[in-house]
């Protein structure tokens, strides 16, 4: 991966980033959370995002800001980014990080993350290459959108973000029409 | 007040995780029959041959997007009535006024909790048994 990179751009739980530029480098910081980073070859578009938990059932009833926190919605806003960037949603190949359990006692959020990752995108039929999930210690991924490079390797001596409230689109869940 | 399990609802996403988790909080809302469609265009097509009463469809799909199957609806002599539900990750007012004139019957931005569906739902048929 280049030193001499043009413009980093890092990401935090609840963002999401798709770049087209030849040097630029979108980097995360994970713990629990999981980055999806989706790539077109052809176009040379890539993208990353970065979320917390998975999908709602429909019995819970949550928050809106909640949702955003989940995979579904993340998701969603990181392919319709690529495809408005030119991404063609039948190239797109998709890889998948953290999802660590490190803190003991939280009922497995991380390997739950990472499984929902993986469900989601084998329902989209989006094939995943590398995989780097799981484990207890965090990780900071490098992912280089013109050419689908990743870098990811575990931290174990620097300390997560805490969990954040996830910015929402205005408006969200509610439009009074009527 | 209307039956849920009597209204016949077809979703369109083109995520077909967005419409699994529609279908299971329809279901737990009580509508029995429901289908669903990768595609506004496979979705027109499904309901000129078998009509539906509610449509809920995403907004953000490649080729026809939602608006585009609200327009060709609302122009179809025999579809023209069916409840029309918009779903979007944006609330652009653009997007929206857009939808209000073709007649839209409701909009809800994504993320949206399902109880959130369920009352725009109610909103145009009444509270659901």
């Amino acid at each position: 991966m280049s030193a001499l990179a043009a413009r980093r751009i890092a990401i935090i739980q609840g963002e999401h980033a798709v770049v087209r530029e030849p040097d630029a480098i979108i980097s995360t910081l994970l713990g629990s959370c999981i980055a999806v980073c989706l790539h077109d070859a052809e176009a040379r578009i890539g993208g990353m995002n970065h979320f917390l938990l998975g999908e709602p059932q429909a019995d819970q009833q949550l928050r809106d800001v909640d949702l955003q926190r989940y995979g579904v919605h993340a998701m969603e806003l990181l392919i319709n980014a690529m495809m408005k960037a030119g991404a063609e949603r039948s190239r797109l190949r998709a890889n998948l990080y953290g999802g660590a359990n490190i803190i003991a006692g939280l009922g497995g959020i991380g390997s739950a993350n990472a499984a929902f990752a993986k469900r989601f995108l084998t329902t989209e039929g989006i094939t995943v290459g590398q995989s780097d999930t799981g484990g207890t210690l965090a990780r900071k991924v490098e992912f280089r959108p013109y050419d689908g490079k990743v870098r990811c390797k575990t931290v174990a001596d620097r300390p997560l973000p805490p969990p954040i409230t996830p910015r929402i689109p205005a408006g969200c869940g509610e439009i009074e029409l009527f | 007040m209307p039956a849920a399990s009597a209204i016949k609802v077809m979703v369109v996403d083109d995520q077909a995780s967005m419409r699994a988790m529609i279908r299971r909080a329809l279901q737990d809302f009580g509508f029995k029959d429901i289908r669903d469609k990768g595609s506004a265009s496979e979705a027109f097509a499904a309901i000129r041959t078998d009509r539906v009463h509610l449509v809920i469809s995403d907004y953000n799909m490649p080729d026809m997007d939602g608006i585009d199957l609200l327009r060709a609806i609302r122009t179809d002599e025999v579809l023209a009535k069916t409840v029309f539900i918009m779903l979007t990750g944006s609330s652009d007012r653009e997007i929206v006024q857009k939808a209000a004139a073709l007649g839209v019957n409701n909009y809800l931005v994504k993320p949206f909790a399902p109880a959130a569906l369920k009352e725009k739902i109610e909103r145009v048929f009444g509270a659901l048994t």
